[in-house]
């Protein structure tokens, strides 16, 4: 090894070849006879033989080789041949399916190899794009290849995919669940923010606010989302009983009342917390120069504070709608609706690709939410200010 | 200009500026010295009502401060501090304008002042209008900060140690450069500083207070020649004061009419000061030095006799 040469990049190389074990040693597809039976499952030398298995590996391989010389340039390529396997994994399910699939009713289950190999695969992109300085602009257009592949592979081939088949039973509802997710998640996060900003502006103003309003919030942090949405039913449906208005507005022990009122509780915490404590950081030299210069109280909260804040501001609001597109998936369980409802319905009749339907979106969301607000973060900040 | 009469602070039990009185004079620089926790900021901040005082009065042309809305009376001073203050997230161009803004002056008359003050701070529009704060060097920062307060031409201008932060040889061209500015500007100057030197180099009433009090104030001069008591005196830099005295005199009060004598090969500007006068006297072993004017030109003679002598004519 010449001098100049960095070291073997670990990282990649434990991927490489820890995602190399999973290709071969775990099922990469199960075929059951229809949706209730088990499926049997398929490795990769299974569908194509040992030859075409040992094949397969050597795209690992040659990405192991570069991670053991990692220049800036073999990096580059290492990158390429991520975003290529990425966008095969799709064309291997087709090529299962055309394989292996004999009957109408056949369904195609993707094992546990290809979840594995995805994630670890999604790792190794991370970690190139971190080595490779790529804006995280770049790093989600080298996700695109592999969305096209996917979307080409499931109109032409994949028919038989167990996931697919599940959405295309229910794709109407698919949509409204997603729909409602979005709303509750929205008007959640929403509210919060807006009791959340106004708390955080009395808490600076009022220390006993503070001090009563951080206390109560950690309190309510604490309860499992379960047992707040039990504690909500029955006051809320002797409301709904009682109070005409509010049931005409659709309050009651069960469904969206309960869902949103808990999530809004969940989210205020980490609201309030991340705008109280990005309010208060702001330099107290820049706050004196503001008032000095003859700036109205309102004038510097609006110029000054608050726009040094948001990017700070910006991270719990990145960090609450993540948090609160997972719990609503929980509040289907009183009857909230949104993607929830297909994790419980699949449980209910053990059908995982129907669990997978609703929390493979969830998963999507929450990812797709913590870019946009992380790059939305980014390009406030001023001038690249620290 | 300014008037503080019997002005008192209290932070609770404490008390912070204790029955002070004191008289700014219209186009004078004040200079409040002291060491750290005297009260000198807590002062300054009295004036443009960043901080209320508890007793006495404070009159600006003499009307009560108490009678303008604070951010009237803001908006007529100048502010500038030790870190700046300038908004991290506003271009220079748009920190200086802030004044000119708030009192909603055409966009077109903001942006000619903006030019102006730049100009005026030896800063290039082209380089630094469009630069964030976090892009500038410290002393670039602080000329910005100077043009930010200058900004709306207030009478007055109020600045609690502003070059504090910076090294010694940007600090002094600073200093330099105030001087300068104040010659052509005519402001009324309230000025915080711990360091002697400074207060000294650039005051024209001297201040210094000591826990809360002014004890001693004049022009600097007499506090170096008749300081009040040990405080002061120690303040002053005790053994120094000879050194810090020569600073404050420019040659051109002791020097002599060119005489007979042939001229002395050591040459020196009449303004400069005695104390670079002996200092080059030291240097150069030389015991006679010609005075020359600006253009170098042969104006009169120092003598070391003559430089250390009984002062007469001062
Ligand atoms: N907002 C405040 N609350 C309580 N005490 C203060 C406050 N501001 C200043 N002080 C106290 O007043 C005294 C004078 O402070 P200051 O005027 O800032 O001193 P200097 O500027 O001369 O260093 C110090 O003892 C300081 O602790
Ligand atoms: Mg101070």
């Amino acid at each position: 090894m010449r001098p100049d040469m960095p070291g073997p990049n670990v990282v990649l190389l434990t991927l490489s070849l820890v995602a190399l074990a999973a290709w071969l040693g775990l099922d990469t597809v199960s075929l059951a006879a229809n949706r209730i039976v088990p499926g049997t499952g398929y490795r990769v030398f299974d569908v194509i033989g040992v030859g075409g298995a040992l094949a397969t590996s050597l795209p690992w391989l040659a990405l192991a080789g570069l991670a053991w010389r990692p220049a800036r340039h073999r990096l580059a390529l290492a990158l390429t041949l991520v975003v290529l396997m990425l966008s095969a994994l799709p064309a291997w399910l087709s090529l299962s399916a055309v394989t292996l699939v004999d009957s109408a009713q056949a369904r195609l289950g993707i094992g546990a190899g290809i979840w594995v190999v995805l994630f670890l695969q999604l790792l190794a992109m991370i970690e190139l794009r971190r080595r490779l300085d790529l804006s995280r602009l770049i790093g989600w257009a080298l996700v695109l290849p592999a969305v096209a592949s996917a979307g080409l592979c499931l109109a032409r081939w994949l028919e038989p995919l167990a996931l697919w088949q599940e959405y295309r039973g229910r794709s109407g509802q698919f949509l409204s669940a997603v729909g409602e997710h979005l709303l509750l998640v929205g008007v959640a996060v929403g509210t919060s923010l807006a009791l959340g900003v106004c708390l955080a502006l009395a808490m600076r103003r009022w220390p006993g606010v503070q001090r009563a309003g951080f206390g109560l919030l950690n309190v309510l942090q604490t309860i499992p989302s379960i047992a707040l949405f039990g504690l909500l039913l029955a006051p809320l449906a002797w409301l709904s009983a009682n109070v005409d208005w509010l049931a005409a507005l659709g309050v009651s022990g069960i469904g969206r009342a309960p869902a949103l009122l808990a999530l809004v509780g969940y989210s205020l915490l980490p609201m309030v917390r991340n705008t109280f404590v990005a309010l208060e950081a702001v330099d107290a030299g820049v706050i004196d120069a503001a008032r000095g210069m003859g700036m109205s109280r309102g004038q510097v909260l609006r110029q000054v504070r608050l726009p040094l804040a948001m990017p700070v501001i910006l991270e719990g609001i990145r960090i609450t709608t993540v948090q609160a597109i997972g719990l609503t998936a929980v509040a289907a369980l009183i009857g909230a609706g949104g993607l929830g409802t297909f994790i419980f319905q699949g449980l209910g009749q053990a059908a995982m690709d129907l669990v997978l339907l609703g929390a493979l979106p969830i998963l999507l969301l929450a990812l797709l939410v913590d870019a946009l607000l992380g790059a939305l973060t980014d390009i406030l900040r001023p001038g690249g200010a620290e | 200009m300014i008037d503080l009469i019997h002005v008192t602070r209290r932070f609770g039990a404490a008390t912070a500026v204790d029955d002070i009185s004191l008289s700014v004079a219209q186009g004078e620089l004040c200079v409040l010295v002291g060491t750290s926790g005297c009260g000198k900021s807590t002062t300054l901040r009295m004036i443009n009502r960043l901080i209320e005082h508890s007793e006495g009065e404070i009159h600006i042309d003499g009307q009560q401060i108490r009678r303008f809305r604070e951010e009237t009376l803001r908006r007529r001073m100048g502010y500038a501090i030790q870190s700046t203050g300038l908004f991290p997230h506003w271009t220079v161009a748009r920190n200086i304008g802030l004044v000119p803004r708030l009192l909603k002056w055409p966009a077109t008359r903001i942006q000619a002042r903006v030019e102006e003050l730049m100009a005026l701070l030896g800063l290039s529009m082209e380089a630094f209008a469009g630069k964030y704060p976090h892009q500038l060097s410290g002393g670039q920062a602080q000329r910005v900060g100077v043009a930010r307060a200058l900004a709306a031409d207030p009478d007055i201008l109020l600045m609690d140690e502003p070059f504090g932060a910076l090294d010694p040889i940007t600090r002094e061209s600073l200093q330099d450069e105030l001087r300068e500015l104040q010659a052509r500007l005519h402001k009324t100057i309230v000025f915080v500083t711990h360091d002697m030197d400074e207060a000294l180099r650039l005051a024209d009433h001297l201040v210094v207070m000591h826990q809360g009090r002014i004890v001693q104030q004049g022009r600097p001069l007499e506090l170096l020649r008749e300081p009040a008591d040990d405080f002061v005196e120690s303040l002053l830099g005790g053994e120094d004061r000879g050194l810090k005295e020569a600073a404050l005199l420019p040659v051109s009060q002791r020097m002599l009419p060119l005489g007979p004598r042939l001229l002395a090969r050591e040459r020196i500007g009449q303004r400069a000061s005695l104390r670079e006068a002996l200092s080059l006297m030291l240097w150069r072993h030389a015991e006679r030095l010609t005075v020359v004017d600006d253009d170098d030109l042969p104006v009169g003679e120092l003598s070391l006799r003559r430089l250390v002598g009984a002062r007469s004519d001062d």
